[in-house]
């Protein structure tokens, strides 16, 4: 590990259907929400990471030139990171690594989507090239629908037992999001709500899906000096992982999923955390997808591969569980793409300072956030602790 | 005292259309600086590519496409979009944060398959106001010619000079897309592109894989004898309306500080033997050696005229022929501090300039009328 990084403030928009303001002004808002957290002006920024998902989203292009003035970006140092979903984590990365060089001492990550503004799964559509993959492998459901029955096949998981995991996963987090102030999709459920309802791409159901959703996250990395003469509660960086792998979907064997199972590894490694169920207090798991979920709780070694359903169903991962998972109800309920891995980093950061509210998990010292994208292909961690 | 990053390797696609397809072209230039460098994909610790949705024949997520055929299966990556520099300056971070020694920083931009380039920075205009005019970059640069002419009392033949010189040094370049031995009157007859902007005025719409190797110290030590030690970097974004800049006084001043803060370059003048500038517009070199302090405000033409900034002068630009010769729209800022690295080895061929070089200046540009600046000061 290079210098010492901490994150010593965030800021989240109200995540939603944000017809009240406009996109420039959305980014705005997370911005100035972090400095506020922070207690520091833009003018001590050093540099601003900025990124989102692909132009075709809300049909703007290079957006670090749109945000500028929204990220009190102008005649400031600035890098532009974009890794399709794991976008967020990623532009965490960059933040943690431009603070760790020695080249800033205050960093500001900016990560932004509005998707009511553009057709989601029309964009996503368009990262399966145009020759072979994209005629059968439109938007992102179809991708996890067969990552899920691969998973399901390999370890002969029983689909009443499949169902009733994925509907206890789907009822928890929602009812969490209740507890997020920032979070989107809040709506009580129940069980039969989540196993009845209409099916998206089998086996997944309307329910087991994230929405789309308009929101800005913004969160700001210090050096040790820096965070120290700010005099706050900072969160420290631990470790960061990130892996990728081949593009064409059926190169890659997505139940036993090398990117997130090393990507996690190596973040472990730079943190010192051999059993992460024992020793992480709690996970923010990048979850657009409930079975998707299960999966990585697998890879991320919290548990035995084909194992997760049964410990999902005994409340291991819930919130009063051993390991809570997405307490914030994740992005099950909350999914603006672009900023959906900083929210992961934000509430990770949150929890291991006491500031998560109504949905703290007590006493949480080290968090783990995550983000995926590309065609199931990218996976990004970041540790978080309490301690230096 | 952050640690010192070397490029031991760099590599680059000609800029005219390919008949390789995208991921034979990654491929191929990858292996290209890795074979150059003596090194295996296996020893890469990180890649950190450059790439924009926009530019990428209409696929989304860039990197996603192109991920394994730049050797980064299985590692940590990252991507950066708009400016290669932008990945030039991540990868050094890397390196300087001592999580990584070996890191290759490719830019991939196959300009064959993109549509015109003002269909694409078009995009750029926010939908609401700018875009229904047409706001595109050309148009923007030549708003912002209008004004430079006008201020300093700079002439379209002035301009067109810059033009001349660069077309006439590509002629020595082998990786050039458009290149030729003109006169300032071709280059005024050659058709509008947007008033006063003449056709090889603009820059050209070209292909362009540029990669490059960084290595620590350490490593460098271990892979060359002529390691180019990266001396300094920055960037600097301005605000987004063009009504609320100035034009003419833009951010590349403050990312040049940066740059020359970190590299102890207090006159670049004296202290830089040559540079290469992005001008996908021409008259734009003038105003952007103005703003790296090459010469006063508005001496910019004067100081071409004057020979100065010529292949054989006492400070070259462009002798690559610049952007106006090779416009691989992403990749054309790291491509600039490939042909900078090969300038400091003495391995440029028939572009060398005629002079020792000991320390070099590679800089990028993108959105309208500059709003974004890269600089990098590479040396010995």
């Amino acid at each position: 590990m290079g210098r010492p990084v901490a994150i010593v403030g965030t800021g989240q928009t109200r995540h939603g259907r944000r017809m009240d303001v406009c996109y420039p002004e959305l980014v705005r808002e997370a911005v100035m929400a972090a400095f506020a957290d922070t207690g520091i002006d833009p003018e001590d920024i050093d540099g601003v990471v900025s990124g989102t998902m692909p132009s075709m989203m809300e049909g703007v292009a290079l957006t670090h030139f749109y945000f500028a003035d929204a990220m009190q970006a102008a005649g400031k140092p600035i890098l532009k990171t974009e890794t399709c979903g794991s976008t967020g984590v990623s532009i965490a990365h960059t933040a943690y690594y431009w603070v760790a060089s020695g080249m800033a001492d205050l960093v500001l990550a900016v990560g932004h989507e509005k998707m009511n503004e553009g057709d989601s799964q029309a964009t996503m559509t368009t990262v399966a090239e145009p020759f072979y993959q994209r005629f059968f492998i439109a938007g992102a459901p179809g991708v996890f629908s067969m990552q899920s029955q691969m998973w399901t096949d390999r370890y002969g998981i029983a689909e009443e037992k499949l169902r009733d995991a994925a509907a206890y996963i789907s009822v928890t987090h929602h009812d969490s999001a209740f507890d997020n102030p920032y979070a989107h999709i809040k709506i009580k459920v129940t069980m039969d709500d989540v196993k009845n309802a209409r099916i998206i791409t089998y086996p997944v159901r309307l329910l087991d899906v994230c929405p789309n959703s308009d929101g800005a996250c913004a969160v700001i990395f210090a050096s040790e000096k820096m965070a120290k003469k700010l005099g706050r509660k900072p969160a420290w960086v631990k470790g960061v992982g990130y892996r990728g792998e081949e593009y064409y979907f059926g190169d890659s064997d997505k139940a036993v999923w090398q990117s997130a199972i090393e990507a996690a590894k190596q973040a472990y490694d730079q943190a010192g955390i051999r059993n992460p169920r024992k020793e992480l207090d709690v996970a923010e798991v990048y979850n657009p997808f409930t079975y998707q979920e299960m999966l990585f709780y697998e890879c991320f070694g919290f548990c035995g591969f084909g194992e997760a359903p049964d410990l999902v169903l005994k409340g291991v991962f819930g919130r009063n569980g051993e390991l809570p998972c997405d307490p914030s109800g994740g992005t099950l309920c909350t999914n603006p793409i672009g900023a959906t891995g900083l929210i992961r980093t934000a509430e990770a950061a949150m929890q291991v300072t006491g500031k998560a509210g109504d949905h703290q998990i007590p006493g949480a010292r080290t968090a783990l956030a995550h983000a995926m994208g590309g065609v199931d292909q990218f996976n990004g961690i970041i540790i978080l602790g309490s301690e230096l | 005292m952050p640690k010192r990053v070397a490029i031991v390797s760099v590599a680059q696609s000609a800029g005219a259309e390919s008949k390789d397809n995208f991921y034979d072209q990654a491929y191929w230039i990858t292996k290209e600086v890795l074979d150059k460098a003596g090194v295996r994909k296996d020893d890469l610790g990180t890649v950190i590519s450059a790439s924009s949705d926009i530019f990428h024949g209409g696929i989304s997520c860039a990197n996603a496409y192109y991920w394994e055929a730049t050797g980064a299966f299985l590692k940590n990556g990252s991507r950066q979009d708009g400016e290669s520099l932008f990945a030039l300056f991540y990868g050094a971070l890397r390196i300087m944060s001592g999580h990584y020694d070996l890191v290759l920083v490719i830019s991939v931009c196959k300009g064959s398959e993109n549509p015109d380039l003002d269909s694409c920075t078009l995009m750029y205009a926010d939908p609401f106001y700018q875009r229904n005019v047409g706001l595109t970059e050309t148009m923007a640069a030549a708003l912002q010619m209008k004004m430079y002419m006008k201020k300093y009392g700079v002439t379209r033949e002035q301009c067109a000079a810059v033009a001349v010189k660069n077309l006439g040094n590509a002629v020595r370049n082998p990786y050039a897309h458009r290149k030729g031995r003109y006169a300032v009157e071709d280059i005024l007859n050659s058709g509008i592109t947007s008033d006063p902007l003449t056709v090889l005025e603009t820059a050209p719409k070209s292909e362009g894989m540029v990669a490059m190797l960084l290595a620590s110290e350490e490593k460098a030590k271990s892979l060359t004898d002529k390691p180019v030690w990266i001396k300094g970097f920055g960037s600097s974004l301005d605000s987004y309306n063009l009504g609320d800049r100035d034009l003419l006084s833009g951010q590349l001043k403050n990312a040049a500080s940066r740059a020359y803060k970190m590299a102890r370059i207090q006159d670049p003048h004296r202290q830089i033997d040559m540079a290469e500038i992005s001008e996908p517009y021409a008259f734009q070199e003038l105003l952007w050696c103005e703003d790296l302090g090459f010469c006063r405000p508005g001496d910019g033409a004067g100081m071409l005229e004057s020979g100065i900034t010529q292949r054989d002068g006492a400070l070259p630009v462009n002798p690559s022929g610049g952007v106006l010769a090779n416009n691989p729209y992403v990749s054309r800022g790291l491509q600039r501090a490939a042909e900078a690295v090969l300038q400091i080895r003495g391995e440029a061929g028939e572009r060398q300039v005629n002079k020792k070089v000991r320390t070099a200046l590679a800089h990028g540009t993108h959105g309208f009328a500059g709003q974004c600046h890269a600089v990098v000061i590479l040396g010995r």
